[in-house]
């Protein structure tokens, strides 16, 4: 097998997990409402856990531990994609990042079912259930509120369309695309953004919101390379600031 | 979470010449029994009163306690920490829900409350008008302050009516899980290097006073209320909650080589009762009238998440839509 | 004055602050419908009343109530949501008195449409789903349940609804349960550490 595409894939997908997890906990304690405040709650503990969870596969694979590997590194070892990066913004933005981001994690967690890395698959099929909560959770939200008041579709239409170019740049493809595809550890970017775009429009279509036009946007890359926005070292360096007065001790 | 020391209003002698004495005595015989209060039964006026404003103030304490810890949800150090405190928070804003709940069935709506509660005209514990400075303060709250409310709620727990000791079962049974978890990090960082006891040993000693405030002012200066404890509202004093907070938790943390900044704090071998400093009660009132380091903050933050949602509730509320009181 | 906050996420919400803050007024405006959640916490055991939610609609309901009453998974098998209006309260009794015991009609045998029955055993515990009962209205529905239901345990209160008006989880979607063995860090269990005091007490000594 080989463990350097291997390692390249389970790092984008933990690193995307543990930031976005990490940004939608900001939320909890401020939510629109008590009740949704608990969900997403739910929902960010539950990206922070899986991520905890592939970084376990990578310390397996020879990586630094998990807590090492997330909380000692710098942006520019990050591979997440900028998206998950981005500050929270408003509910609205955050929700649609929420369904923009989950509805590829859901595709590509079906895919990786069936990876020839067996304990890829097995995971993939242990977080089966969070992930459609989540994606219930976001199709719901999204057709309600992207089809409400003049309020909430101008919003939701307006983080729609700037969110966009940051949800294309999820499926920048990795320097190791055949070599996953080939040893059938993972199907590849472009099948996932395919399923994703039709997925994406057809909860669309339940709204009064406009799929942007994807041909004329630029998706915004470079977050599987290293590269990213001014936002990625902050939260870092926060997320880090108690773990870093003794990463050697006991907390 | 939750403070005890709750703001009961003064009663007048009067208050219960209205009610029908026959009504008056099946309710009072129903509590006798053991039996508890639901929703639709009929009860005093003054039960009804009293009991929203205790509910309610429990569930303001909730979501404003879930503030000071929220100061750290994003620099927890390390995975475990970093999922457990995620949940603990959560877990109290849970708790403000079903408290809201329990309240909503005697009659006054959450919206109602939430309004009170960012105009100023609810009380909440005081405790958590203090400002987290540390990880340590956190660990703190999760630990001692989770246990001064456990306290105070399985008290509460055994009261009379229905809906609030459902609530409180529910909430107790996470309540184990905080205060497990708040121990567990305060053993870390008391055991752990020098810069960790420190930090910790630091957290204790400006959390110590808000503590002793947090069971409310001395029996022998607080409201009394008999009929509140006839009727099974208070059920616990103040004092009774606080001496059962010292003896459950001073020898814990003397174990951790910490030390509490009360000289005098120790525990009578003839009466068995603690004895220590009597705690600034002007402060107390101080604090708890609005003058605290973070009750500007608390409630500008409660506000602006109120005011940040409109939108959304606004969006989703069907024209028609009929609000019924939750049933138990 | 934007608010500076000890909290790295407050300070972010940039809360201006103005020493003359005037009252929110509120029209009930945003005051939601509520809801009545019920968990199933195994295969084949009765649905238990577990709280209310509010929320739009009930869809929402069931997205709430499902992290609000089962997020620790483990102890859940199904859910669901029953409007609040649309549940039917008998009277409540106490002291030993059967509820059933002051229905004297009789059913109508009229099977029209399916109610759900709940009971209440014992004041301040949960109402528990009882059966369901085919019946023309719901207080042909009270009078099927005392034949169907009365028992020699008395029954301090029912809860009865339409079933039409249930919304459960689906079977298909029963693994939105399934939680990672990973999230023990929800559970007292998961934290032990005797052996760290105990290990301190002794370098003390
Ligand atoms: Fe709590
Ligand atoms: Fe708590």
């Amino acid at each position: 097998m080989n463990t350097e595409a291997l390692k390249d894939l389970l790092y984008k997908m933990a690193d995307d997990q543990l930031i976005l997890g990490h940004r939608n906990s900001e939320w909890t304690g401020f939510g629109p409402l008590l009740e949704e405040d608990i969900a997403f709650s739910s929902m960010a503990q539950d990206k922070v856990g899986q991520s905890w969870q592939i970084y376990k596969l990578l310390n397996e694979l020879g990586e630094s531990d998990p807590d090492t590997v997330a909380f000692m590194r710098n942006a520019e070892q990050f591979h997440n994609c900028q998206l998950v990066e981005l500050p929270n913004g408003e509910y609205d933005f955050s929700l649609i990042r929420h369904f923009l981001f989950d509805t590829a994690e859901m595709i590509r967690f079906n895919h990786l079912a069936t990876s020839s890395y067996a304990p890829l698959a097995l995971l993939a099929k242990k977080i089966k259930g969070e992930i459609k909560y989540h994606t219930m959770h976001a199709n719901i939200w999204v057709k309600q509120l992207g089809s409400a008041t003049e309020e909430s579709i101008i919003r939701l239409q307006t983080s729609l369309d700037s969110a966009m170019p940051y949800a294309l740049g999820i499926f920048e493809s990795s320097k190791f695309e055949k070599e996953l595809i080939s040893e059938g550890i993972f199907r590849g970017e472009e099948t996932v953004k395919s399923e994703w775009l039709t997925q994406v429009k057809s909860i669309l279509e339940h709204t009064k919101l406009t799929m942007p036009n994807i041909e004329t946007i630029t998706p915004v890359f470079g977050g599987r390379y290293g590269k990213h926005t001014a936002h990625l070292q902050p939260l870092l360096d926060e997320m880090s600031e108690v773990f870093k007065e003794d990463p050697t001790a006991d907390w | 979470m939750y403070g005890g020391g709750n703001v009961f209003e003064t009663m007048k002698a009067t208050a219960l010449a209205d009610e029908d004495p026959i009504l008056l005595a099946a309710f009072e015989a129903r509590i006798d029994r053991g039996e508890k209060i639901e929703p639709t039964d009929w009860m005093p006026q003054l039960y009804r009163k009293q009991l929203i404003r205790m509910i309610e103030q429990h569930a303001h304490s909730e979501i404003i306690g879930s503030l000071p810890e929220g100061t750290w949800i994003t620099r927890a150090p390390g995975f475990k920490r970093k999922l457990a405190l995620m949940a603990k928070v959560q877990d109290e804003v849970g708790h403000a829900q079903l408290l809201y709940s329990a309240a909503e069935t005697l009659g006054k709506p959450r919206e109602e409350m939430i309004t009170d509660l960012i105009n100023g005209k609810s009380k909440y514990s005081n405790i958590f008008n203090y400002p987290a400075f540390t990880w340590a303060d956190s660990c703190f709250i999760s630990w001692l302050v989770d246990a001064g409310a456990i306290v105070n709620q399985i008290a509460n727990s055994k009261g009379s009516y229905g809906p609030y000791c459902r609530a409180l079962e529910r909430i107790c049974a996470e309540e184990s899980f905080h205060l497990k978890y708040g121990h567990h990090c305060v053993i870390h960082l008391a055991t752990g290097t020098k810069t960790q006891r420190e930090m910790m040993q630091a957290a204790v000693n400006r959390w110590w006073a808000p503590m002793m405030h947090f069971f409310g002012p001395s029996d022998k200066i607080s409201v009394h209320s008999e009929i509140l404890m006839k009727w099974k509202v208070k059920m616990a004093s103040n004092d009774e909650c606080r001496q059962q907070f010292l003896d459950m938790y001073v020898p814990k943390i003397w174990e951790l080589g910490l030390t509490v900044p009360d000289e005098n704090l120790k525990k009578n071998t003839v009466t068995g009762e603690w004895e220590f400093t009597e705690p600034d009660w002007e402060e107390f009132k101080r604090v708890i009238n609005g003058d605290g380091p973070c009750n500007a903050e608390r409630i500008a933050v409660r506000r602006t998440a109120e005011e940040r949602g409109r939108w959304v509730r606004e969006a989703l509320l069907a024209p028609k839509a009929k609000y019924v009181a939750p049933l138990a | 004055m934007i608010l500076k906050s000890l909290d790295p996420r407050v300070t972010r919400l940039s809360i201006e602050l103005s020493p003359d803050e005037s009252s929110v007024a509120k029209d009930g405006l945003d005051q939601f419908e509520t809801y009545e959640a019920f968990v199933q916490s195994k295969e084949g055991k009765p649905f238990e009343h577990a709280g209310p939610v509010h929320a739009p609609n009930e869809e929402m309901a069931f997205l709430f109530a499902k992290e609000q009453y089962s997020r620790r998974g483990m102890f859940c098998n199904a859910i669901c949501v029953i409007k609040t209006e649309n549940i039917k309260v008998s009277e409540y009794t106490d002291n030993g008195q059967d509820i059933y015991n002051l229905v004297t009609d009789h059913p109508s045998g009229n099977e029209n449409e399916s109610f759900e029955i709940f009971h209440l055993m014992k004041r301040g515990k949960q109402h528990k789903h009882e059966g369901s009962v085919l019946a023309k209205d719901f207080d042909d529905a009270m009078a099927m349940a005392k034949k169907e239901f009365q028992s020699d345990k008395p029954v301090f209160n029912v809860w009865i609804v339409k079933s039409a008006h249930i919304m459960a989880s689906e079977d298909e979607d029963k693994d939105i349960w399934d939680t990672l063995k990973e999230k023990q860090y929800r559970e007292a269990t998961d934290y032990k550490a005797a052996d760290k005091i105990k290990a301190f007490k002794e370098n003390q000594a």
